[in-house]
């Protein structure tokens, strides 16, 4: 009786929860180092390919410019004046952060002047303009 | 004797890991939802005004001029190249002036593709000091 008890004790406790804990952790570890909180633009747009592109290394803050103008940052259409005071928000609350701006193949040239502009008067230097890689095709 | 045995077996099990199991497993949930993988490519340009100030070569060193204009044309150093034909140009001129960067002037409406298009053959040519403007048209 008290043996048969014993053991429904131990049942009560279940399996033994450490390694399981272990390789959580682990997972959650890996996950925490390569998370980066992208700001996306919420917006596809189809970019221009280029051969020689390097990878972004802090490319966290992106811009997309639609072919017909139109500037999407952080997941909703912006006005080019309200571009700068975002940049200089997203600048204070995360310094390391750099700008792509991802502009259409169709896209003025004149925009994507303007954008930069703005977001190099943000605060932000670090301007990259982003392209599909066509090495791979 | 027994009971203190039984004790002991208590006490190496250890502090009951499922709370903090759930938390753990939360976390992760969070950090695996929030991860981003995609990683974006791109290149970085310096930016320079409307005629003043070319790109950071130095004081006494001019650039290679390289206009892209909203038909379509691509002018190196004077000439109506094609896209293809503008890293054999930058390549040639840039064996000529090796300190000298590349100014990049875009009209307004020339399209960001083929800007990008121009601005990875002058990479390719071996010329990574590009500075990128509009022209006033």
């Amino acid at each position: 009786m008290h043996g048969k008890r014993h053991a429904g004790e131990s049942e009560d406790h279940g399996i033994d929860l450490a390694p399981m804990l272990d390789f959580v952790m682990n997972l959650l570890i890996f996950f925490i180092i390569t998370t980066s909180f992208v700001r996306e633009p919420g917006v596809v747009v189809n970019k221009a390919e280029a051969l020689k592109v390097g990878e972004q290394q802090q490319g966290n803050i992106l811009i997309a410019i639609r072919p017909n103008g139109e500037v999407w940052m952080d997941r909703r259409q912006v006005d080019m004046r309200e571009v700068r005071p975002l940049i200089e928000r997203m600048h204070l609350e995360r310094p390391e952060d750099t700008v792509i701006i991802i502009a259409d193949k169709k896209a003025p040239s004149g925009t994507l002047a303007l954008v930069m502009d703005e977001v190099k008067h943000g605060g932000v230097k670090e301007v990259a303009i982003g392209a599909a890689s066509a090495a791979g095709k | 004797m027994r009971l203190r045995r039984h004790f002991d077996m208590e006490e190496s099990t250890g502090i009951d890991l499922a709370p903090m199991l759930d938390f753990v497993m939360n976390l992760l949930i969070f950090f695996i939802i929030t991860a981003v993988f995609v990683k974006e490519v791109g290149f970085q340009v310096q930016r320079h005004g409307g005629g003043a100030g070319g790109p950071s070569t130095g004081k006494d060193t001019g650039s290679i001029s390289v206009v892209v204009k909203a038909s379509g044309d691509v002018i190196v150093d004077g000439r109506v190249v094609d896209v293809r034909a503008v890293r054999p140009n930058i390549v040639r001129l840039h064996a000529q002036q090796p300190e000298w960067g590349v100014m990049v002037t875009a009209e307004k409406m020339a399209e960001a593709g083929l800007l990008v298009q121009v601005m990875d053959q002058i990479r390719q040519g071996g010329v990574e000091n590009i500075s990128f403007g509009t022209s006033s048209r």
